[in-house]
């Protein structure tokens, strides 16, 4: 791919992206297409500009329960989170919407699986053949076929996720160490191994989704959950499963996991992650230069915020360019003033003029 | 190594099948039950606050410390003859109205209850006016009140305000935390305490009511 040098012209709007419920966002008059750009750094190629998160387009249909009881409908059917989320997954447990959050919780209290060694006697495996993917994916035909943008899907509830959700948060951490009920978590994250690359193959087949980003949160905002070598031995075996079926489908896996999770990268690692963005807690400029070269990270300009002026985006926009244009990363949103076009527009010029120099 | 310090050393592994035998092996060595509270659970549990403040351990081996004293306190119960000597005083914690996480106030509530206090869990999503009615008892010593999201500090602030105001005020200590609590933020709504981990909680309530 030739280095095609900066112009002017490229920051005009030639047009807007499908609006799937999060709003459309401006797409700039740019020599290739996000797509394009944002496949070079899958690749291992040196893109034109550091890719920006919403050149991926992420999928949570309502054919998943999950999406439904979460509140995290986004495809092409009108949801509102307010009047439809919540409600039973597709194991059935129940979630409450919580309008502050925006956001869904189990209720504490009432868990569906009392005892976490015995979760075969309360637990029935959805089978995702009885859904209807065709009628699905025929509605979001549109976001389908755009070629503007990465395509993928979310699944919402992963390993540790659907553990806490089945037995609550407390119990599933410690059946994460306890020797009595670890064997419990071993067969139903076993289960859950081959379970979930059924959903993926699906969103393959009809969606043919090229990224897939899978949700387990590991951490709180000071420390991970659990240590590295819990990890290992309780999640990595089953997470690997779950990415080598992705990458056979030649899809990317990007793990989504909240939390000051750095020190359970290596983990990450080793299962065969591709993608991870990350809270802006984590040492970004640590992980680049460690890890940089085994997966892509996500980081973003730090202090953005909805108040801030066109010369102080342009400013943390530029720094953060500076750190990080020799680096595979991707800028992820650390807050929804991310998405404002200001700073969209300040990171696509800064990083082109880094990467590609200017025609100007 | 002494029985006391191999219970130390169960509970600190969070050992709960192998604690209620030792404490049972202990008590008929002839060891004070007393001694075997503080010296072999509570500094224990002192040990894992620490541990876990540094990221030595993390959630689940305090949980399961935790378990494993309470197994022993259990035992230990009988013998030491009536709660007003097993507690150091009474904590009530909950979330504030509107808000239902319960992981922080958990992890709270253990580490106090292995600080020595008795605990009442007001639970999450709780009124003002609840926790001024429990914090009522002249019992308490401690109100923790627990808020995770930004949305819901301005409850946390009207729970504040209403203890604030409560007759027997000068009686216990308001201590509040959750992820978007700042001591800036506890020092603007009169709280007495902010604690950024559970641990820290538990130090700083012990050193409220023993000094």
């Amino acid at each position: 791919m030739d280095r095609i040098p900066f112009r002017k012209e490229e920051l005009e709007i030639v047009g807007q992206t499908i609006n799937m419920g999060r709003g459309s966002f401006p797409l700039l008059n740019t020599p290739i297409t996000p797509r394009e750009n944002f496949l070079m750094l899958l690749r291992g190629e040196d893109p034109l500009w550091i890719p920006f998160t919403r050149d991926v387009i992420s999928v949570t249909p309502a054919i998943v329960k999950d999406n439904i009881a979460r509140g995290f409908v986004y495809d092409a059917t009108p949801f509102d989170a307010n009047t439809e989320g919540g409600g039973p997954d597709m194991f059935g447990v129940e979630w409450e919407w919580v309008p502050q959050v925006r956001g869904s919780m189990v209720r504490p209290g009432n868990p569906k699986v009392p005892d976490v060694e015995e979760w075969e006697k309360y637990i029935e495996f959805p089978d995702p053949d009885s859904w209807d993917w065709a009628a699905s994916a025929e509605k979001n035909r549109a976001l389908i076929e755009q070629k503007d943008l990465v395509f993928g899907a979310t699944i919402l509830n992963g390993l540790f996720e659907r553990l806490i959700s089945f037995c609550e948060m407390s119990e599933a951490l410690v059946a994460m160490i306890d020797e009595d009920e670890q064997e419990a978590v071993h067969r139903l994250f076993d289960k859950l191994a081959d379970f979930y690359p059924k959903i993926i193959r699906k969103y393959k087949e009809y969606y043919h989704i090229e990224i897939l980003t899978f949700h387990d949160d590991w951490g709180s905002q000071r420390a991970p959950f659990f240590s590295l070598d819990t990890v290992r031995e309780m999640l990595v075996p089953y997470l690997k499963r779950i990415v080598d079926a992705t990458h056979e489908l030649g899809v990317i896996f990007e793990l989504h996991s909240c939390g000051k999770n750095e020190m359970l990268v290596p983990a990450m690692i080793e299962a065969g992650v591709d993608m991870w963005n990350g809270q802006p807690m984590n040492d970004k400029k640590m992980l680049v230069d460690k890890y940089g070269s085994q997966m892509i990270f996500g980081a973003a300009p730090e202090g953005i915020n909805n108040d801030s002026s066109v010369e102080e985006v342009r400013e943390s926009c530029r720094k953060f360019v500076e750190k990080f244009k020799d680096y595979r990363i991707y800028c992820g949103a650390a807050s929804d003033a991310m998405f404002a076009p200001k700073v969209k527009e300040s990171l696509y010029e800064f990083s082109r003029i880094a990467k590609c120099g200017t025609a100007e | 190594m002494s029985k006391i310090e191999e219970i130390a050393s169960a509970v600190e592994r969070g050992k709960a099948k192998l604690v209620p035998g030792l404490v049972e092996e202990a008590l008929d060595e002839g060891a004070d039950p007393v001694e075997i509270l503080n010296k072999g659970m509570i500094d224990a549990m002192s040990v894992v606050g620490e541990k876990f403040k540094n990221n030595e351990i993390f959630v689940p081996e305090m949980l399961v410390a935790a378990r494993a004293m309470k197994k022993g306190v259990e035992v230990l119960k009988p013998n030491l003859g009536g709660s007003s000597d097993v507690s150091i005083g009474k904590a009530v914690i909950g979330t504030v109205q509107g808000d239902l996480h319960d992981i922080g106030k958990n992890l709270v509530c253990l580490m106090i209850e292995s600080a020595g206090f008795e605990v009442q869990d007001l639970g999450v999503d709780v009124p003002a006016e609840k926790f001024v009615e429990a914090a009522a008892d002249p019992a308490v010593k401690i109100v923790g009140v627990s808020a995770l999201l930004t949305t819901t500090m301005p409850a946390m602030k009207a729970t504040v305000e209403a203890l604030n105001a409560a007759p027997n005020r000068a009686d216990f200590k308001v201590m509040v935390g959750g992820a978007p609590i700042t001591q800036a933020f506890a020092d603007e709504i009169g709280a007495d305490a902010y604690t950024p981990d559970a641990a820290t909680a538990a130090s700083v309530a012990k050193a409220f009511v023993v000094g």
